[in-house]
């Protein structure tokens, strides 16, 4: 059988000042009809400069240095840019990983969908509309033709990727690359874009190429999985059995980083004492206007205890206001209720002096975002040393204690990467020697091997501090590895507040099943 | 510092930018030592005299010699221009950072004010404000500051709007930062390109509203050399001998684009994540 998409002995190079960079070696891929080929890999291991380079989109300092590129008979590399656009969308198809970002924000989503379907498949303006309200209900989107009319930020990121999934598939291209197209969504609509692609694809045979650094993930939807490293393939296996039996290093270290449930990283009690109690907290944006009702609050009343030691888990489908939560708590955001710290009464952010400040401290999610990009390493962590008294002297030891070494102090945030960035602003929250440390999805945008690291960074930290943490994520199976207690939020509203052992139990809250239903347990 | 300066000379704009300052600043500081004539010296054979060996800019109106009457008046306007631009900047630049972090109702009330300032033109305002204080340079360069900070403001004040929503600013409020070491620590830093950009730019009009403000008589009196009173001097003799006017127009766009291409340099040295 002739594969539809063949990548034979493909080698690329960035050409940067330090010379060029080789970021994809000799790599042989192929996908055989209706086969979905998983392609796993950590951050920088090449695998969306793979992706663009079957697209013919490369940055303009990439060299090709050796290899083909083949689309059935169509040699990708020769084609003419002319040529090139009769391919695109409609042999070859895309869906990117943020679907906020890949629609246009001015045209409605009738227009970008008919758009590409008269182009692709030479339809009529009126033939394409009948069609496109069909591909969008097929995508299981309610009212598709009230969709038409709208513009993108008039639905949500869920149904944003569905419409662009419905296009991809509208064009009934031969192949069509994923790229991370779950990540930047939440877990429950994650799966069910996961459930529409196993449909999808069911239905109309399409091969695929499904990037993703998540292995779990990738193996509930690819018939076979290739493993990148640092521009190596370094495994190829059908993905049955490269969750069961691994034969690279690598592969076994991106599997075990995997996050199950079952295996519990933390096996000791916390203690009895409350070190924080909030009561009623409720967090509102904006206010009412003369012809305008106030818009609902973020947070309903909750109530939550923090013990010492302990570890809370805070888990929802984004806006379910755990990060509203998280501001409340940290004074970042107006909130009415009652915060007792130490004996010591919040009802305000003007409440919270400096000892509160000092004993509870925030990480975020973005470490891009959290660091100052104009301040050196240095100054980012002498800051809570000033503020909170400690000597300047303690900055290399800081760094010792988030395993990085300490001539990092004078580098600049860009120059560390994305888990190093995290470990710095673990660094920064330790340096005030806190009692609670609240983490806002601090794991999220990081790699799972990078987050199994993390993770055990914090739980070392732990140990040596004794320091509590309300641990904020999306990950249920992360958070059952590590929580003492989790709470579940949805809607503002808390759901269920359990300790971790009675997660498996028939009481939980249905909305609870369904996260967990959702959260991918490795295959094997 | 110097590894500042370093990286702003190995920038081809920058470089540029850095030898036409050195040249304007030695007109500044040596000009008159320099210059081939005294800049009122007058020579009634030598009116309207076109450029030439006597006289390498030519002569004005008066037969002075421009050349020296440019070398001389380098120094009455270009300080000036920069010190106005300057303190405008800064001031304009701190209320835009402030207002955004404080944000809500003040930030609302500081922006209004704002709005209300700027809807008297610059000009007018300058003019007002010499004409309480008096004649004077010192005075136009309070006047024109107090122009140029409105715009500043408003230019710094939307960029600082995104800075002010990103994680370390929060970060620095949750950990109890006070609010200088905010605004000018964490926020300032951040909005620097465009400040350094407008700013830049501004120094040229600066020259020109100092000119304007001699023109009309309140800023540089006759016969001072000052590049924007010769400017106005020449225009009524444009056709008999246009380059009375030629020579310090390109002067003031010589400094104009000098302290432009030093901005575009500043930009990018000043920016971390830039570092071929």
């Amino acid at each position: 059988m002739t594969p539809v998409l063949s990548i034979q002995n493909y080698t690329l190079d960035y050409i940067s000042s330090a010379g060029p960079v080789r970021v994809l070696h000799d790599i042989s891929l192929e996908i055989g009809p209706g086969e979905v080929l998983g392609l796993v890999g950590e951050s920088g291991s090449g695998k969306s400069s793979l992706a663009w380079a079957l697209m013919r989109h490369l940055p303009e300092n990439a060299r090709e240095v050796a290899g083909s590129l083949r689309l059935g008979d169509i040699d990708l590399q020769r084609l003419s840019p002319g040529e090139l656009t009769r391919i695109r969308g409609r042999r070859l198809g895309m869906v990117f990983q943020d679907p906020s970002t890949s629609l246009n924000p001015t045209l409605t989503i009738g227009r970008q969908i008919t758009e590409a379907l008269i182009q692709h498949r030479g339809l009529k303006q009126r033939d394409a509309s009948s069609l496109a309200v069909n591909l969008l209900g097929h995508v299981d989107l309610n009212n598709p033709a009230a969709i038409m009319r709208r513009y993108p930020h008039e639905i949500s990121g869920g149904e944003k990727q569905r419409v662009i999934i419905a296009t991809a598939f509208g064009c009934r291209p031969d192949v069509i690359l994923f790229d991370e197209p779950t990540t930047a969504l939440d877990v429950i609509t994650g799966a069910r874009i996961l459930a529409l692609f196993a449909r999808l694809r069911r239905e109309t045979g399409v091969a695929a190429l499904y990037i993703s650094h998540d292995l779990a993930l990738v193996t509930r939807v690819a018939d076979r999985v290739a493993v990148l490293e640092r521009g190596r393939l370094v495994e190829q296996a059908p993905a049955a059995d490269i969750f069961r039996a691994p034969r690279h290093a690598n592969t076994r270290a991106l599997v075990d980083a995997v996050p199950r449930p079952e295996r519990r990283l933390v096996h000791d009690k916390p203690g009895d004492q409350v070190v924080l109690a909030a009561s009623d907290i409720e967090v509102r944006y904006g206010s009412g206007r003369l012809f305008r009702d106030a818009p609902p609050p973020a947070t309903k009343k909750i109530g939550l205890e923090v013990r010492g030691g302990e570890i809370l888990g805070l888990v929802g489908e984004s806006g379910s206001g755990k990060s509203s939560m998280a501001r409340a708590l940290t004074g970042l955001a107006r909130f009415s209720g009652k915060i007792t710290f130490d004996a010591h009464e919040i009802h305000r952010m003007r409440d919270m002096n400096a000892a509160y400040r000092r004993d509870v401290q925030i990480i975020f999610q973005h470490p891009d975002a959290s660091l100052n990009p104009r301040h050196r390493i240095d100054e980012i962590l002498s800051r809570p040393l000033k503020l909170y008294g400690g000597h300047l002297a303690n900055i290399p030891r800081l760094l010792e204690q988030v395993r990085l070494p300490a001539s990092y102090a004078n580098r600049w945030p860009h120059q560390l990467s994305g888990g190093e960035k995290q470990r710095i602003a673990i660094a920064r929250a330790f340096a005030a020697r806190p009692k609670l440390v609240i983490c806002d999805e601090i794991t999220a945008p990081l790699d799972v091997s990078v987050q199994a690291q993390i993770i055990e960074l914090l739980l070392a930290l732990r140990e040596e501090t004794g320091t509590a943490f309300l641990f904020i994520t999306h990950d249920l199976n992360l958070i059952r590895q590590i929580a003492h207690r989790i709470a579940v939020m949805r809607r503002g509203e808390m759901v269920d507040l359990l300790p971790v052992e009675d997660f498996d139990a028939d009481h939980v809250h249905p909305y609870t099943r369904e996260l967990m239903a959702a959260s991918p347990v490795p295959v094997g | 510092m110097t590894e500042l300066f370093i990286r702003l000379m190995r920038k081809p704009q920058g470089f540029v930018g850095i030898v036409l300052l050195a040249l304007i600043a030695a007109a500044c500081l040596f000009g008159p030592a320099l210059a081939p004539y005294a800049p009122e010296k007058i020579d009634f054979l030598g009116r309207f005299r076109a450029p030439g060996w006597q006289n390498w800019l030519g002569a004005d109106q008066f037969g002075r010699d421009i050349l020296s009457r440019l070398m001389v008046g380098a120094r009455s306007t270009v300080p000036l221009a920069f010190i106005a631009t300057f303190v405008g900047s800064a001031a304009g630049a701190t209320i835009g950072v402030g207002s955004a972090y404080l944000g809500g109702r003040t930030d609302e009330a500081i922006m209004r004010t704002i709005d209300a300032v700027m809807a008297i033109p610059g000009l007018l305002m300058a003019l007002l404000l010499v004409s309480t204080l008096g004649n004077g340079a010192g005075n136009a360069v309070i006047a024109i500051a107090v122009a140029f900070a409105p715009g500043m403001a408003r230019v710094t004040r939307s960029a600082a709007l995104n800075v002010r929503n990103q994680d370390y600013v929060k970060a620095a409020i949750a950990r109890g930062e006070g609010a200088p070491w905010i605004i000018f620590r964490e926020m300032l830093p951040n909005v620097m390109a465009p400040i350094v950009i407008e700013s830049t730019i501004r120094v040229s009009f600066a020259v020109m509203l100092f000119a304007t403000l001699s023109f009309l008589g309140v800023g540089a009196q006759p016969p001072a050399s000052e590049w924007g009173l010769m400017v106005a001097d020449a225009r009524q003799h444009m056709h008999q001998a246009p380059w009375g006017l030629i020579a310090p127009s390109a002067a003031i766009a010589l400094t104009a684009i000098a302290f432009n291409l030093v901005g575009d340099g500043l930009r990018d040295a000043l920016n971390p994540k830039d570092e071929r």
